[in-house]
């Protein structure tokens, strides 16, 4: 087993830098989710792992072993793509032995190894169709069973469930995360879907514009974005844009935080189950603006007036507490400030 | 009527006595000069009526025994083969490599691929020949100079069905898997492009093979009465004191025949991958 260096990785298509000077290390055995918006090159920089894209500067080691300049057909990676590429010339069985028979492994210890691959999935009766035959999500399996079939030490995974429906796509989360720990491989996760990272890594590094805004175990990205793009891209957030104060940032008498030094208004973030709700007076003034069911929660959308200046917000109220709160109704609202982040406006 | 055909009718918009009508007229029209060809080939005298005044196996068994028939047809139908031969050993790699390796080349195999439709045959064959003429004059004559002069002409045919089948089966991302699986290139060719791109390798073989069979300016300039091939043949055939029209008929009818067949065969083989020229085409695959 062993774990993925990344040095100072640069590469850049024609005008967009794709990837900025990206330093990363996987610890062995690890899982990283890179997360991000389409075009922050966290496929870029799998695909430069993989040795499908050559960066121009930087160094990539697996284990103790610089790659940087390896052919893909040499390091010692599986890979499983967003659409499976598997091939549709073959039957699943085919497919997974694929890696071994090139590497001209016996023929003997190749239907042992596909037959423990077969069984790791759950894809008996699948094995002798051809990918076409079936569904979605075993195209998924077969695409894994396929990549981990060498004993890769490192398994690239890119959008893997971005092609499944929701409902399959839990799962198969779940199942790979299985699979990973029970073969204890190395593993890199690409994904947009932030729920699916915070569920499935150890670490999560979350990218923007080709860099790593923030590498950290979910709860802490959770919990404590360190930049601004974490902080709106992670997790359902109240933003407001609030003016600092004698070195206060302050909602009416909802919440008071220091500033950053020398800011002048910041960006305050604070997730809606930390929005203390009353219905009695106590706190800060707001209205319910509008209600939205979404099953077990509701979810109360406020308006509130603070230094004469209309601001919205919102929380999550379980829903039988909800239902008799009418729009229009009154109430008072209050934030731990421990749980309120502020980052400095550029302005 | 059944369901099945009604939901069949409506997605042609076509009531089915429409589709009918249609489908005969275009039988009519595709069939019937093969058929008139055949009659001809069959007729003793073929004058004032529809249909000839009498018929005789006599053209049949003279062009079956005319030694200099069989031979052209055989040289046309060798050539024809090696032109296909040569086609694909040049144009599968390339694709490969234009849509996979360097995407920035295709521009330019587009282009060769435009060559031979933008210029006249007969311009083409004289440019061969003058330049062959400077850098290797013992190639004039030779049926080599024709193999390579069809080869050059016909091989858009094979290009453009086989970047089809590429682009239908996804051949980049399919590639790019196989080299994660830790495939070398050949092998990537072999175990990967190759099986998923049957159909169009077949579909543009044909037609390079049709192309090359039919083909009369190159042969005539470069080659001529010295590798005499079938429309050269017939080109004499019809220019002969006494016009061997009845013989020639024979010749075209068992042409069309040999080009039917194989087209026939090439689809039977590959109707479980249907003939994907066109990018999308297998998603109609497996339904």
């Amino acid at each position: 087993m062993s774990g993925v260096v990344l040095r100072n990785v640069s590469k850049r298509f024609g005008a967009v830098q794709a990837l900025d000077g990206v330093s990363l290390e996987v610890a062995p055995g690890e899982l990283v989710a890179l997360l991000g918006p389409s075009g922050c090159g966290k496929t870029t920089l799998l695909r430069s792992v993989a040795g499908l894209e050559r960066p121009e500067q930087g160094q990539i080691l697996v284990g103790d072993r610089d790659v940087t300049l390896a052919p893909t057909r040499e390091r010692p990676i599986g890979m499983v793509f967003q659409s499976y590429a598997l091939f549709p010339n073959m039957t699943v069985r085919e497919n997974i032995a694929f890696p071994l028979m090139v590497r001209k492994r016996p023929r003997a210890q190749i239907e042992r190894r596909v037959a423990e691959l077969i069984e790791l999935v759950h894809l008996h009766e699948q094995a002798d169709r051809y990918p076409h035959q079936i569904s979605g999500g075993q195209q998924q399996r077969a695409a894994l069973a396929r990549a981990l079939a060498p004993d890769p030490e490192v398994l690239l995974l890119d959008e893997p469930l971005s092609a499944l429906d929701a409902l399959v796509r839990a799962r198969l989360r779940d199942e790979i995360r299985r699979i990973q720990q029970a073969v204890k491989t190395t593993a890199i996760y690409v994904t947009h879907d932030q729920a699916e990272a915070m569920a499935i890594a150890d670490r999560v590094a979350v990218m923007n514009q080709g860099r790593v805004e923030q590498l950290a175990p979910p709860i802490e990205i959770y919990e404590a974005p360190s930049t601004r793009f974490s902080a709106a891209f992670v997790g359902s957030r109240n933003a407001l844009e609030l003016p600092v104060q004698d070195g206060q940032v302050r909602l009416g008498s909802a919440f008071s935080v220091a500033a950053p030094a020398g800011s002048r208004a910041v960006l305050a973030f604070f997730r809606p189950e930390d929005v203390e709700l009353r219905l009695e007076p106590g706190g800060h003034p707001a209205r319910v603006e509008a209600k939205t069911f979404h099953g077990s929660v509701t979810r109360l959308h406020l308006t509130t007036e603070a230094d004469g200046r209309t601001a919205r917000l919102y929380t999550d109220l379980p829903s039988r507490q909800a239902l008799s709160l009418e729009t229009g109704s009154d109430v008072w609202i209050r934030v731990d400030p421990a749980t309120v982040r502020v980052f400095p406006l550029e302005k | 009527m059944s369901a099945h055909r009604a939901s069949a009718s409506r997605r042609l918009l076509l009531p089915p006595l429409g589709q009918l009508i249609l489908f005969g007229a275009l039988a009519i029209y595709l069939l019937l000069p093969v058929l008139a060809v055949l009659l001809y080939s069959l007729a003793t005298v073929w004058r004032a009526h529809i249909l000839p005044d009498g018929y005789t196996l006599k053209h049949w068994t003279n062009g079956l025994d005319d030694p200099r028939l069989v031979a052209a047809f055989l040289r046309s139908v060798g050539l024809g083969l090696a032109v296909v031969i040569v086609d694909i050993a040049f144009v599968v790699p390339a694709a490969y490599w234009a849509r996979v390796r360097n995407p920035r080349i295709r521009m330019l195999t587009e282009l060769a691929a435009a060559i031979p439709f933008a210029l006249p045959f007969i311009v083409i064959a004289f440019a061969i020949l003058q330049l062959v003429g400077k850098v290797a004059p013992h190639l004039l004559g030779t049926p080599w100079l024709l193999l390579f002069g069809h080869a050059a002409i016909a091989f858009p045919f094979l290009y453009w069905a086989v970047d089809g089948a590429m682009a239908a089966a996804d051949i980049a991302r399919l590639s790019e898997a196989a080299e994660t699986c830790g495939a070398a290139p050949l092998a990537i060719i072999r175990h990967v492009v190759l099986p998923n791109i049957t159909s169009g390798i077949a579909t543009g073989g044909i037609l390079v093979f049709a192309t090359s069979f039919g083909e009369f300016a190159l042969a005539q300039i470069l080659v001529g009465a010295r590798f005499e091939t079938v429309p050269l043949w017939s080109v004499d055939a019809l220019g002969a004191t006494q016009g061997k029209f009845n013989e020639l008929a024979v010749i075209t009818f068992v042409t069309f025949v040999v080009l039917f067949v194989i087209s026939a065969a090439a689809v039977y083989w590959n109707r479980a991958q249907t003939i994907r020229l066109l990018p999308g085409a297998r998603a109609m695959e497996g339904k």
